[in-house]
């Protein structure tokens, strides 16, 4: 039983940060109803960004620092190359969005090496004696959590809940959610349509740099490290249902924790840890044969 | 009507030249001096087979994806089941290569077929990332069930590879080595491919898959079976992908599970779009640039002052990818299609000064002008 909370905790954080990373995913199909292969490499980037500033600077000035940059770039990189191509067939849109990932990479490459490096957890805040962050793990009863996989739990149900709140009771949240809706209708209604798309790759950008920085001290900084993690991302996503942001968390708990139970209690000989990848992707295509868009997913309706 | 696509004629001088490069180049080639820049030494002859087995996995993919609309990335997978059927066949129980090449399609379209039909219920996005799952768990599984697939290490066709039969050089006098005739091999697979894939989207089958395409509604009051048709789709693409897979145990001579990783399947997708989608020159002409395109960064470096740093080529990879989808949305074919179109209305022009200058003392109102359906433009 031990055993089982255990696997399923820690199956609950890496969970969160592909659920983290596919909700960035979620928030670009959204508005432009493209899949961005390049999501996981801006992630990637940004996260070598922060190793950078973290060689002369505090972690907790260098956070702020760091999404304030990934919005730039998540922004810069809708306005100079997506929209080039606003209106394409979704597919060559999203060959673009592979160019961007080859670009990523390379210059990652080329700039810091290929060789992995190691990346800091988010240090220790005591607020009034309670310990926040940091390092060792907390004992809750039939099972211990470590302090990191708590954090990253905490900052995926925070951010779940800020862009809750900003998307209900923002203008701009409002604004945003017009443009995913309707772009026609929203621009005849004053909307900065333009805008508000990118806006949106900045926002997916910002999401997608706190994935990166929460899950690089777990698989250790290095140009491909985010190249599995998108993969559930994309996973997770297209189980929860590729328009919902609530899904795309939900579909990355339940990737993590059927991932490490798969690889736990399925017999060695033929499956085990080794198909652990295997038996989770039937597990969804499964779920998607029953439910083609997703748990979450809004059925799309055909007009005639 | 309108046609849509440059002429008959057109298309087919294209490809009478691709053909002529493709298929003379290599042999033409060796007859050259050592260290001439076009002289194609083996690693160019492998790659010019390569460019071949790319086009056979690229004209199945678009049949799928460009003329049914059905976007895959898992074709790795069909591909892998193509390379080892063929690989295990040939070094585990001696069959002779060719009757391994056409098995390992049949055995992948079989499968394909049978991913057809789940397929049925997704679309898009959803299908794509279901595919992409299959893709991912290839590798896996070639790896776990070692019995059947020899697991991690691999599989090593080389000794198997047949040389060049005798009956080339008596009648032809050349002795052809062996990458030289595995490429005349692979050639034929693909030219038969080739001709195959036009006959079948030039067909009934193939109309009833860009209708289906198109509107699916429209095509079920057609009277087309939507999911008859989407199954099949499936099961030639997958066909096309294990043929070329069983060329690729030929070629490559080495099949190994990382050969089929996930990378191979994006890479293939991104080959009928850049080629151009719906489009048999475009399969042609994607693989072609997808296999060459990582090469020019080192040729480029030959150029002094044009010189890109040798580390940066798959960024000039991913750079030339969206300027390609920047400029020329339809891919290469619909660059090649608006030349043709740029050319026929210079043509045109110039036919119109011809016929209107006074020298040859007509004012305009020509004979077709009067009667439209001699008119150049009539055709289309």
């Amino acid at each position: 039983m031990d055993e089982f909370l255990q696997q399923v905790v820690t199956g609950l954080a890496t969970g969160s940060v592909y659920g983290l990373l596919a909700l960035a995913i979620v928030l670009i199909y959204r508005t432009t109803n493209v899949l961005n292969f390049a999501q996981g490499e801006m992630a990637m980037f940004t996260t070598f960004v922060a190793w950078t500033v973290l060689q002369r600077g505090e972690y907790w000035l260098m956070f702020p620092l760091v999404l304030l940059m990934a919005a730039a770039m998540g922004g810069f990189i809708e306005l100079v190359i997506i929209r080039r191509v606003e209106g394409a067939p979704v597919l060559n849109i999203i060959i673009v969005t592979l160019g961007l990932f080859a670009i990523l990479n390379n210059v990652a490459t080329w700039r810091w090496g290929g060789i992995p490096k190691g990346f800091p957890a988010p240090p220790e805040i005591q607020v009034t004696g309670v310990k926040f962050f940091g390092e060792g793990a907390l004992d809750i009863g039939p099972t211990v959590v470590s302090y990191h996989d708590l954090t990253i739990l905490v900052f995926a149900v925070a951010i779940m809940a800020a862009l809750y709140l900003f998307f209900q009771y923002t203008p701009l949240g409002l604004a945003m959610r017009a443009t995913a809706q309707n772009p026609i209708a929203s621009r005849l209604m004053g909307i900065r349509v333009g805008r508000m798309l990118a806006v949106g790759w900045a926002l997916s950008a910002t999401v997608g740099a706190v994935a990166g920085l929460l899950i690089a001290p777990l698989i250790l900084l290095q140009p491909p490290m985010m190249m599995g993690v998108l993969l559930y991302a994309f996973a997770a996503a297209v189980l929860g249902g590729l328009d919902s942001p609530v899904g795309a968390i939900v579909g990355g708990l339940i990737i993590g924790v059927s991932e490490n139970l798969v690889g736990t209690y399925t017999p060695k000989e033929w499956l085990g840890p080794d198909m652990k990848l295997t038996v989770t992707l039937l597990i969804i295509v499964v779920v998607l044969l029953i439910r083609p868009t997703g748990i979450f997913g809004r059925r799309a309706l055909r007009r005639v | 009507m309108r046609r849509l696509g440059p002429p008959p004629t057109a298309k087919l001088i294209a490809f009478a030249i691709l053909a002529f490069f493709l298929l003379w180049w290599v042999p033409f080639s060796h007859v050259l001096p050592d260290g001439f820049p076009l002289r194609f030494g083996t690693y160019r002859t492998f790659q010019a087979s390569m460019i071949a087995m790319w086009a056979i996995v690229a004209l199945g993919l678009n049949i799928l994806t460009g003329y049914n609309g059905q976007i895959s990335l898992g074709h790795s997978a069909f591909v892998a089941i193509g390379g080892y059927t063929a690989a295990i066949l040939m070094v585990d129980y001696g069959w002779p290569f060719w009757s391994t090449i056409i098995l390992g399609g049949a055995i992948a379209g079989t499968v394909g077929f049978l991913i057809g039909i789940p397929a049925l219920r997704l679309t898009g996005p959803y299908l794509a990332i279901a595919t992409l799952g299959l893709a991912l768990a290839t590798p896996q599984i070639l790896k776990k069930y070692d019995g059947l697939t020899h697991g991690t290490q691999g599989i090593n066709v080389r000794p198997e590879v047949p040389a060049a039969p005798g009956f080339i050089e008596d009648w032809f006098g050349i002795s052809l080595s062996n990458d030289v005739w595995i490429y005349f091999l692979a050639l034929f697979i693909a030219l038969i491919m080739t001709i195959l894939a036009i006959n079948i989207v030039r067909s009934r089958i193939g109309r009833a898959f860009v209708a289906i395409r198109d509107s699916e509604i429209a095509a079920q009051a057609m009277g087309i079976s939507v999911p008859r048709y989407k199954t099949m789709a499936f099961a030639i693409s997958a066909f096309y992908a294990g043929i070329a897979g069983g060329t690729y145990a030929q070629l490559v001579g080495y099949v190994s599970p990382e050969s089929f990783n996930f990378l191979l399947s994006i890479n293939f997708l991104t080959t009928i779009v850049v080629g151009g989608l719906a489009s048999i020159l475009g399969s042609i002409l994607g693989a072609t640039g997808l296999i060459l395109v990582p090469e020019l960064p080192g040729f480029v470096g030959f150029i002094p002052g044009a010189g890109l740093p040798a580390e940066l080529s798959w960024a000039f990879y991913g750079g030339a990818l969206i300027l390609v989808m920047i400029f020329a949305p339809y891919g290469l074919a619909g660059l090649f299609h608006r030349l043709v179109r740029l050319s026929r209305a210079y043509g045109r022009r110039l036919e119109a000064l011809v016929v209107r200058s006074p020298s040859s003392g007509q004012t305009g109102a020509g004979p077709a002008d009067r009667f439209p359906q001699n008119h150049p433009d009539a055709e289309r």
